[in-house]
């Protein structure tokens, strides 16, 4: 069998292979080391930074469902000077791809730090979160409104050098009018999809189970929502596409590529199987092999001719 | 690390009412594992692949034997999760992670306390077996519900250690009535005298390690304080990753200079001294 090209293109980057991490869900690259080298990765998109530090939502942060994870973590993170200080310097010499996401509550919060992240910051892009579920008058007030979104992306794409990918939330009515938004506003490539909004209820207790009451759903349950809004905004919209929402195994991953992704992303299927990103990654490359594909992109968007 | 154990035992562990279960698994997680540490195991029906429960169960080693390659989970029968877990058969390959998180501090010297309340005594185990093989002095304090409840999470195996056993329960039926808290609280003033006398209090040679509701840990911590005995605590949070990357499992200690911050119960713990810990909080 030949090997099969693997390198993907993206917003200008070029990434040894299609399959990264989602950012909360593989902290700042380390915590999986002993168990998935990220060297094996297309990269790895890093925990969501706020400005200032946060200490996040009380816990219960988490609640299990039927083949999916309600979270409410609520963006805990050590703040953009801290990252900067004690993160960054040890996150730019991992052997892959790094992508720092932000978030923020205003606009001045996603401008601050899209100029303190540049490329010379040793990242190749930046993944701007509109679409944390969990925060109150957080990030998806931005994700939800396009001319919000589209202001957010502007203002970002003014600051850095960075690529820009804009992580959207599938908590809308018109998943195309969001991308379109984002396109408008200047991003390079769109992260689809974020959790959805949901919560649960201790009946022993009555009351919600997570400390939040409401948290993003994660999971295979959602993984039928996300291909679908790939499906939807890779036909009408022309930037490069990292699907992710619910990947678990190779088959998935195939499906996000055939539905338009450009790369995919393993979140919480790493919780499951912290070697899901390498068994995802010998799969596609199985599948192309079988079908006399030379490279994976060649996949990207093929269900759509069909 | 990502492993696998074969299942060597999985049966039901005392009165079936208590619904606990002892399952024995046979891997080189032994060779490494410390106690106070855990596992994170995989619950599928291995025969078929499901996503339901969905998240892998972390579950703490009440033996660990490095000679035999065996580790030994004591788990309740409490949800989906670990009645598919209770299904597994001889023989059978589990997934696991670990041994994960940080375990107990091994005292040098002295008397080791253990106090434990209902399957917090779990963990503790592992903790006195490897504590009595250095040579140095066991005491255990447990509570319970009941006497069904001890008889069934493992108290003839305490008996067999020849240590001394403090035991409680509710409703009086075995042991002193009450909280296992008021017997350590007892124990502490015979030796130690009154807390309120003038000279500063001390605990000796005592070091304490306790497990069970956030409740009694808490009090256990106090009195720690009080009587100046070392207490380390081993915290308990719905987990997600089990390697400190999705912050799921956070717990609020208080770092030196009176900061509130936050730790990962599953990579930073899951024991920590109980002095640091903040046990109510909101944030």
């Amino acid at each position: 069998m030949c090997p099969v090209d693997l390198t993907t293109h993206m917003a200008g980057i070029t990434l040894r292979n299609p399959v990264l991490t989602c950012s909360g869900t593989y902290g700042f690259g380390e915590e999986y080391a002993a168990y998935c080298p990220v060297e094996a990765l297309g990269g790895i998109t890093l925990k969501g930074l706020t400005p200032e530090p946060r200490l996040g939502n009380a816990v219960p942060r988490l609640a299990e469902t039927s083949a999916g994870l309600l979270n409410a973590v609520g963006l805990e993170n050590p703040g953009l000077e801290e990252f900067l200080k004690s993160y960054l310097p040890k996150v730019r010499k991992l052997p892959t791809a790094v992508i720092a996401n932000i978030s923020g509550f205003s606009l001045e919060d996603y401008v601050q730090m899209a100029r303190a992240l540049q490329r010379d910051s040793g990242l190749v892009a930046l993944e701007v979160n509109i679409s944390c579920p969990n925060v109150k008058h957080g990030g998806m007030h931005f994700g939800t409104d396009p001319k919000s979104a589209e202001e957010v992306i502007a203002a970002v794409r003014a600051e850095t050098d960075l690529p820009i990918i804009a992580k959207l939330s599938p908590n809308v009515t018109d998943i195309v009018g969001m991308a379109r938004a984002v396109q408008r506003g200047g991003a390079d490539a769109l992260s689809l999809i974020n959790t959805l909004l949901g919560m649960r209820i201790d009946i022993d207790h009555q009351r919600p189970v997570l400390a939040n009451t409401f948290g993003g759903l994660s999971g295979p349950a959602i993984r039928p929502v996300a291909v679908r809004m790939v499906w939807q905004v890779s036909q009408a919209v022309d930037l490069p596409i990292i699907g992710m929402g619910g990947i678990t195994t190779w088959q998935d991953a195939v499906e996000f590529l055939l539905a338009g992704a450009t790369a995919v992303s393993i979140g919480t299927g790493n919780f499951i199987n912290p070697q899901a990103p390498l068994e995802i990654l010998q799969g596609i490359q199985d599948y192309c092999n079988k079908r006399g594909m030379v490279s994976v992109r060649e996949l990207v968007g093929l269900a759509h001719n069909a | 690390m990502l492993t696998e154990g074969q299942v060597v035992i999985n049966e039901r562990f005392g009165d079936e009412e208590q619904g606990l279960w002892r399952l024995v698994l046979k891997g080189p997680i032994a060779k490494t594992a410390q106690p106070g540490q855990f596992v994170a195991i995989q619950v599928q029906d291995s025969s078929i692949s499901s996503f339901d429960p969905l998240l892998r169960r972390p579950i703490s080693l009440a033996e660990i034997s490095p000679d035999r390659d065996e580790i030994t989970l004591l788990y309740r029968v409490a949800g989906r999760g670990t009645e598919i877990l209770a299904r597994a058969r001889c023989g059978e390959q589990l997934s696991l992670m670990g041994p994960l998180g940080q375990g107990f501090s091994l005292p040098e010297e002295g008397e080791l306390w253990l106090i434990a309340g209902g399957i917090g005594i779990f963990p503790l185990y592992a903790l006195a077996q490897s504590v009595l093989a250095r040579g140095l002095t066991v005491r255990l304090f447990w509570g319970g519900e009941n006497q069904s409840f001890l008889a069934s999470a493992g108290l003839f195996l305490w008996q067999a250690l020849g240590i001394p056993l403090q035991l409680s329960t509710l409703d009086g039926s075995l042991g002193q009535k009450g909280l296992v808290t008021e017997q350590v609280q007892e124990r502490l003033l015979q030796l130690f005298g009154q807390t309120k006398q003038e000279q500063p209090l001390s605990g000796g040679q005592i070091s304490v390690a306790t497990c069970g509701p956030a409740k009694m840990m808490q009090a256990v911590t106090k009195l720690g304080i009080e009587f100046q005995v070392p207490v380390e605590v081993s915290l308990e949070e719905r987990m997600g990753c089990a390697v400190g990357a999705c912050l799921g499992c956070v717990c609020t200690l208080i770092d030196e200079a009176g900061t509130l911050i936050h730790k990962k119960v599953c990579l930073d713990g899951p024991v920590f001294r109980g002095e640091e810990v903040v046990w109510d909080v909101s944030c």
